[in-house]
């Protein structure tokens, strides 16, 4: 029954995948301008834009360099990334090597800030719904609500100037580059890393107490409290548990949001992740590489998505078994 | 405050402007010391400056280090083949692993590098070369005249996609003599190959390199360090080449790379992350000033940012708006408020003060309401569209400084601000106007030929002047001095008054270096002295 369940989420995922890459090539194509224009620039000339055009394949019709990219994506072969690939010798960059070490930076920021923003903030939450109307909770809820209405960068520059520029504590940029140690990589992540935790904080543990709440709100839980349960004890044991599905849901848009829609840290901080490189990618009308990195976005969406699902039925016996 | 005080404040900020130059390198002593006598100091106090600073002219290079530079932009379209080099970062991956034939100075004029010598015959239509012998590339081969030939046959042919190929067009054959000579042969006379020579994209590569897979992936050069990583868009990484054929590099290591917003960059080079950071907006002068240990890298150059207005088309075609459009430049205001005095006054023609041949004969256009009120009613049009973009160097001020005086004059400019991406290809020479820039070239003529010939494709404003053709054709073969310069002065003056560029000020190259930094060259072709550093620079403790 789940597997059955599993594998049609998979191939409606697929789907999805193809729609979103028909999407994407279509928007590209609209975008004024090609690659070949934009790389030869101010000094372009008809004939010079002539010939890396034909270099790159340009010239072909637009459905059939679609329909080619999609015969290389079915056997797992990306492609050549447009821009680098005139003039390198024969060699050219494949897409593997643009996005290699990218996807790698990426995933390790999102692992070191969703290990250490999802525990905090679900407690922060709970705590916050354990206890409503609390000094706590009023403390927890202004500070959140503060940090969710200040935009990203500007808490990004704002600890880049205090804690890098001013007090000289930690480094301005985070390149990734020469590690000599894990607490190295650390001290040198710290300032994405904050800032990322200060704007997924608010909304999950705002989230979190928000469905607590709602639960706490049911007949059952008025049942429990009627009955002389301890708060604590039902939270815990019965509301926790019926809440579960609208947490992980929440807390998996979050993550997918660390792979794909990091732009703004990344930048500022000038760190090398995929977000960045996919924005590189529509400037310069690189069609293989943002479709590469489309397809890696929306690919985590679905498993996280997919995931969070099977959570919240493992999690509520009613999904489990529907009529 | 009192006139006294603020009088006493100018002269300490212009004597420590310029002692800061001076120990940068960029003011001789002699410089130095007329420059502080100007202020009103007296000669005993200036000399006592001077001998108190540190004369870096005089300073010996130490050796090891390592350097990391931080470049306004890169990504995916990085690339190490320097037919196709784009920007700053790929100009300085290009001196950092390869040489050219010959090499700027700081005034460009050309020394020798890979070609020890040359000869040019006496019309400027032959050129032979001897190249240096005992020059190998990174991988341990023999550098000698097939690299050559390979090299400069990549910018020729119609196959060809070198963004230099129109330079060298008039080249009709590269011809090796022995392993050490090669011989060019040009079908019409060029007294400016040279200098074409020692530009970007005439980095010399290895015979056959497009065969080579991987070849530009790590490129293999010739030049003071060796690839030793590159991925587009993240880094590259230089090491010294022990092997270097002439004295240095200096540095152990080199990494390049880019910060793309301008804040962290600025953050960066002021929190000692890295030790050069190039292109600092005016509005983080302050905070660089403020910052210990970094100071302005400010070098004169001719780029300049224009208003293009097409003259094939309206609004473009009607000569009283062109007049009106120079009138209305407030040059002082832009030079002062918008550039900060990191800039010179344009007179509506690209030569600039930084070229050997730029014209001090002619007059120099003002900002004239009157005079331009009055073109703008003879002309009849009372509103017109400007295309900006934030890419080009203060392009929003630069826009809506001119909208403000020329409202003043009658004329509403409606400015559109379009986003950068794609507009060379779709804004820039395709509608009735809009702002463009150009960096500097290396020679006054390489500059007109390229955006004035009238059969110039890049000829901006559609100006198609016979005289302009004529002149252009008869300065490449002219060898007098004399008559050269009478040509110059009439081009520059003929693009000034009748082209469709309005161009109000050249613009200085302004990066940020740290202070350790020493021995920068001041070439004023790119940003930190054209890019030429990576060879020439040392750490000082």
């Amino acid at each position: 029954m789940m597997f059955r369940m599993i594998m049609r989420r998979l191939g409606i995922g697929v789907v999805t995948l193809w729609v979103v890459s028909l999407l994407m090539f279509a928007g590209t194509e609209i975008l004024p301008g090609d690659v070949a224009e934009i790389m030869l620039g101010q000094e372009a000339t008809p004939e010079s834009l002539a010939a890396l055009r034909g270099k790159l394949g340009l010239d072909k019709p637009a459905a059939l360099r679609y329909l080619e990219w999609l015969g290389d994506m079915a056997t797992f072969d990306l492609g050549l990334s447009l821009a680098g690939h005139s003039g390198t010798g024969g060699g050219g960059a494949t897409i593997e090597v643009l996005i290699g070490a990218r996807l790698q930076n990426t995933l390790l920021l999102s692992s070191i800030v969703a290990a250490i923003s999802v525990p905090l903030s679900v407690t922060l939450g709970l705590l916050a719904a354990m206890f409503p109307t609390s000094l706590y909770d009023r403390t927890v809820t202004f500070t959140t609500l503060c940090l969710v209405a200040v935009p990203e960068f500007f808490i990004a520059t704002m600890l880049v100037l205090i804690l890098a520029v001013q007090l000289q504590w930690l480094p301005s940029i985070a390149t990734m580059t020469d590690f000599e140690s894990v607490w190295d990589m650390l001290r040198s992540l710290s300032l994405p890393i904050l800032t990322l935790c200060f704007v997924l904080l608010a909304q999950m543990s705002r989230m979190t107490r928000a469905a607590v709440l709602n639960v706490m709100s049911s007949p059952y839980i008025e049942m429990a409290i009627l009955k002389g349960v301890p708060r604590r004890r039902i939270i815990l044991r019965h509301a926790l548990f019926n809440a579960i599905g609208p947490i992980v849901n929440i807390i998996a848009l979050n993550l997918a949001y660390l792979v794909s829609g990091v732009v703004i840290v990344e930048v500022i901080f000038a760190f090398p992740g995929l977000a960045k490189l996919m924005v590189d990618g529509v400037q310069v009308r690189d069609m293989p590489l943002v479709q590469a990195c489309g397809m890696i976005f929306c690919a985590t969406y679905v498993v996280l998505i997919l995931i969070s699902d099977i959570a919240s039925i493992v999690s509520n016996p009613r999904l489990r078994h529907p009529k | 405050m009192n006139g006294f005080d603020h009088k006493e404040g100018y002269q300490a900020s212009e004597v420590r402007r310029m002692k800061a130059q001076y120990e940068s390198g960029g003011l001789s002593r002699r410089q130095f010391l007329q420059g502080l006598m100007a202020t009103g100091l007296a000669l005993g106090t200036a000399t006592a400056i001077v001998t108190g600073s540190r004369d870096v002219r005089a300073e010996t290079p130490k050796r090891g280090g390592r350097v990391r530079f931080a470049s306004s932009g890169h990504g995916p379209t990085d690339t190490l083949d320097p037919q196709l080099f784009t920007d700053g970062i790929a100009y300085t991956r290009g001196r950092t692993h390869l040489n050219n034939l010959v090499q700027f100075n700081d005034d460009l004029s050309v020394r020798p590098e890979l070609a020890e010598s040359w000869e040019v015959n006496s019309n400027a239509t032959e050129f032979v070369f001897h190249l240096r012998k005992g020059v190998t590339w990174h991988d341990g081969k023999d550098f000698t005249a097939d690299d050559v030939v390979y090299t400069m046959n990549r910018h020729m042919g119609d196959e060809s996609i070198s963004k230099a190929k129109t330079l060298v067009a008039m080249v009709s054959e590269w011809k090796k003599i022995d392993q050490h000579t090669v011989k060019a042969s040009l079908s019409s006379p060029n007294s400016d190959l040279l200098p074409t020579l020692a530009t970007f994209h005439f980095k010399i590569v290895q015979d056959g390199c497009d065969d080579i897979p991987g070849y530009f992936n790590k490129v293999i050069g010739t030049g003071p360090y060796t690839c030793e990583e590159f991925s587009p868009g993240v880094r590259s990484i230089g090491k010294r080449n022990p092997n270097y054929w002439r004295e240095g590099p200096w540095l152990d290591e080199l990494e390049l790379f880019a910060i793309t917003d301008p804040v962290a960059r600025v953050n960066a080079v002021a929190s000692g992350e890295v030790e050069l950071a190039s292109t600092i907006d005016t509005k983080a002068f302050k905070q660089i000033d403020d910052a210990e240990g970094v100071s302005i890298f400010s070098t004169k150059s001719g780029q300049y940012v224009d208003i293009v207005m097409m003259l094939d088309r309206h609004p473009g075609n009607n000569p009283d708006l062109v007049q009106a459009v120079k009138l209305l430049q407030n040059r002082k205001r832009l030079v002062r408020s918008v550039f900060k005095g990191h800039g010179a006054y344009g007179n509506d023609h690209p030569i600039g003060e930084a070229y050997a041949d730029h014209c001090e004969s002619l007059e120099q256009t003002e900002l004239d309401i009157d005079r331009a009120k009055f073109h703008v009613n003879k002309s009849g049009i009372s509103e017109v569209e400007l295309m900006a973009s934030e890419g080009i160097p203060n392009g929003m001020e630069f826009a809506l400084l001119f909208q403000s005086e020329a409202r003043k004059a009658g004329l509403s400019v409606d400015v559109k601000k379009v986003p950068h991406d794609g507009y060379w290809g779709n804004i820039w020479m395709n509608t009735p106007m809009h702002l463009s820039n150009w960096n500097m070239r290396p020679t006054a003529y390489v500059m007109m030929e390229l955006a004035y010939a009238p059969h110039a494709p890049w000829n901006e404003s559609q100006w198609k002047n016979e005289r302009m053709g004529v002149l252009l054709e008869q300065v490449r073969a002219e060898t007098d001095p004399g008559r050269r310069e009478d040509m110059f002065c009439e081009m520059q003056g003929l693009i000034r008054a009748e082209a469709g560029t309005a161009l109000p000020v050249h613009l200085n190259y302004i990066d940020a270096i740290s202070d350790s930094v020493k021995g920068m060259p001041r070439v004023p072709l790119a940003m930190l002295g054209g890019c030429e550093w990576p060879e020439f620079i040392w750490l000082e403790a």
